[in-house]
């Protein structure tokens, strides 16, 4: 075995040598630590797997979605299915996806394992521009407060991007400890500033505004309009960010290494900010701000083997999408005939998975 | 293969009015040569080697690789002409050792297929005695067994050039004794290695040449036993620095005025 490059005789050289010394005491590693440990001994070929979960997984959840009511269980009527469940399960999987692929996208480029579009300010954003467009816009204007979600949510991270530039190693700078933590804690700030304007918009609303507007508080599916932006918001984000997902890997691993190695590290990285930000938009869009789907998806897929950019973007989609068709589907059925906000069911599960993350980390 | 730094200006941070770690440095390295890059705490080893790898533009003066000035070179070729190997590393995500070897050869071998490259990896950590660990996270190693991963990540990169940023700095002696068995017949096959240590003896035995910063803008440069004196490390380090000169060897230590 040895390097087939014959431009190179340093390599070729070397690849000859023997290892001289240093070769008594060798500790092989075993489970040392308990965060993650595990993860490397999830051998098995995940990809097969995971792709047979995934073709097994996403249609049974689809039709669970569509099999659940707050009538009961069973086939609805072919008008209810049509007009009221299919679009409802389809906004439910793409808003799952969207929020997870942003999630995982923004983990990678901030280097922080914690990012998530909501923690980052992403979502809050994506709430004051839909609310604003909901109190200030015309009436009749189409889509308008979608639109308006989308700005916000590119916004919010223009500003925690720009904010935080500095520390995260002025662009490519030989900073060592790339700010990770300050890009964090700028995002909850632009995420408290965001919750303070929601709070004063609020305030300056009459009741008949207030109604649309806690709909876009709470995250929740029942007032979904159109399910098909969010598909295309996935679909133009993964065409984006995929095809050089392995450099995203790298930029993980050190973005002035991967400099080093050749890869555009500014260019990549504002292309996958901005593909996160179309997601998280879109998806604030549809169902207004549903926290901790895009920090948790990510880790799920990662513990499954799936560690690589490549596979850990489209798998944390189809992770997020069933994901969130699962919690909307208790949501709607926990108290039938009322319905819970999907927020409240994804919230009560990423909050505590979260809080595991943050505090084995530290373990 | 040859770097040459012509009236290198270089200030903390590259920015304009920072502080002046590098005044005016005018030196070749050659295909054959270590140098060691040596100097205190803060004097710029670290930027040097960044504005070296081509992250950091110099306040003044240029860095030509080959005859050509580093920012005119595309960021791929420029991978295959140097590796640098920074000082610290934070792995936020869990990766195996092989697979963090393995970036560099993806990012600049795309014909190799995938079996090929991991056999690759696998076979660089055994050059740097880590191949028991090459399916272990790499958060999970000591720091100077995370340290022989990265070497082996620069080595495997396949540059002739290797900019390293405290090599040996979590190693034991027998894997500074590694290394340096490995840097000498890097440069015996035709690479050029600058590493910045701060242990003086591993400096002596492991250099052909050395550039002595002393963080206010000087720089000493030459061939090692020139550079490597009792008086000018004094100088540089602001204290006493004894030398023994033994068998052809040189032996450096602090000398103390008041030992305990």
């Amino acid at each position: 075995m040895g390097s087939e490059r014959s431009d190179n005789p340093p390599i070729k050289k070397f690849l000859a040598t023997k290892r001289p010394l240093a070769n008594n005491r060798r500790v092989t590693r075993k489970a040392a630590n308990p965060p993650y440990a595990f993860v490397m001994t999830l051998k098995p070929p995940p990809l097969p797997l995971a792709l047979l979960l995934a073709a097994f997984g996403v249609p049974a959840a689809l039709l669970l979605g569509l099999l659940s009511g707050s009538a009961g269980w069973g086939w609805p009527s072919e008008e209810i299915l049509w007009l009221i469940r299919v679009p409802r399960v389809l906004a439910a999987f793409g808003t799952g996806a969207a929020l997870a692929l942003a999630g995982a996208l923004i983990q990678l480029v901030t280097r922080n394992p914690l990012g998530d579009p909501h923690v980052l300010g992403v979502t809050s954003g994506a709430s004051v521009g839909a609310l604003l467009m909901l109190l200030l816009a015309p009436a009749g204007l189409l889509l308008a407060p979608e639109l308006g979600a989308v700005l916000g949510a590119l916004g919010a991270m223009s500003l925690v991007f720009a904010l935080a530039w500095r520390s995260m190693g002025r662009g490519l700078a030989p900073s060592a400890q790339p700010g990770t933590v300050i890009v964090l804690l700028v995002g909850v700030m632009i995420g408290a500033a965001c919750s303070a304007v929601v709070s004063f918009m609020l305030a300056m609303a009459n009741d008949l505004q207030l109604r649309s507007i806690v709909f876009w508080l709470l995250g929740d599916l029942n007032g979904a309009a159109l399910w098909w932006p969010v598909w295309v918001a996935v679909g133009l984000a993964l065409l984006l960010a995929w095809p050089r997902a392995q450099e995203l890997d790298w930029i993980a691993r050190g973005d002035a290494w991967a400099w080093t190695l050749g890869v555009p590290v500014a260019k990549r990285r504002r292309i996958a900010i901005f593909a996160a930000c179309l997601a998280t938009g879109a998806a604030v869009a549809t169902a207004g701000s549903i926290g901790f789907v895009g920090l948790v998806a990510p880790h799920i897929v990662r513990l499954t083997g799936l560690r690589h950019a490549r596979m850990l973007l489209p798998f944390s989609a189809l992770f997020g999408g069933v994901f969130l068709v699962l919690a909307d589907t208790v949501a709607r059925t926990i108290i039938a005939p009322a319905q819970l906000p999907v927020g409240v069911i994804s919230a009560s599960v990423g909050v505590p998975l979260f809080l595991m993350l943050l505090l084995r980390r530290r373990a | 293969m040859s770097l040459r730094l012509e009236n290198l200006r270089l200030n903390a941070g590259g920015k304009p009015d920072g502080r002046s770690l590098i005044a005016d440095l005018s030196l070749s390295m050659n295909p054959g040569e270590r140098w060691v890059l040596l100097g205190p705490n803060g004097a710029g080893k670290s930027t040097l080697l960044v504005a070296l790898a081509g992250l950091l533009p110099p306040n003044a003066g240029s860095i030509l690789l080959h005859g050509k000035p580093l920012a005119g070179w595309p960021g791929e070729a420029l991978a295959r002409q140097r590796a640098w190997c920074p000082q610290f590393w934070l792995d936020p995500f869990p990766v195996s050792a092989w697979e963090t070897v393995a970036c560099a050869l993806f990012a600049l071998h795309p014909e190799h297929s995938a079996p090929a490259v991991e056999a690759l990896a696998r076979h660089w950590l055994s050059e740097f005695d880590v191949d028991h660990l090459a399916d272990t996270d790499v958060r999970m190693l000591s720091g100077g067994e995370r340290q022989r991963i990265a070497l082996a990540t620069a080595c495997a990169q396949g540059a002739p050039l290797l900019l390293l940023d405290e090599p040996s700095s979590h190693l034991d002696w027998s894997h500074q004794a590694l290394l340096q068995e490995r840097l000498k017949r890097w440069s015996a096959d035709g690479g050029t290695v600058l590493t910045a240590v701060h242990d003086l003896n591993l400096a002596w035995t492991l250099a052909t040449h050395a550039l002595l910063l002393d963080g206010l803008g000087g720089a000493v440069h030459g061939p090692r036993d020139d550079v490597l004196q009792a008086d000018r490390l004094s100088a540089a380090f602001g204290i006493p620095v004894s030398m023994r000169e033994e068998n052809d060897a040189r032996w450096f230590r602090v000398a103390l005025e008041n030992p305990l």
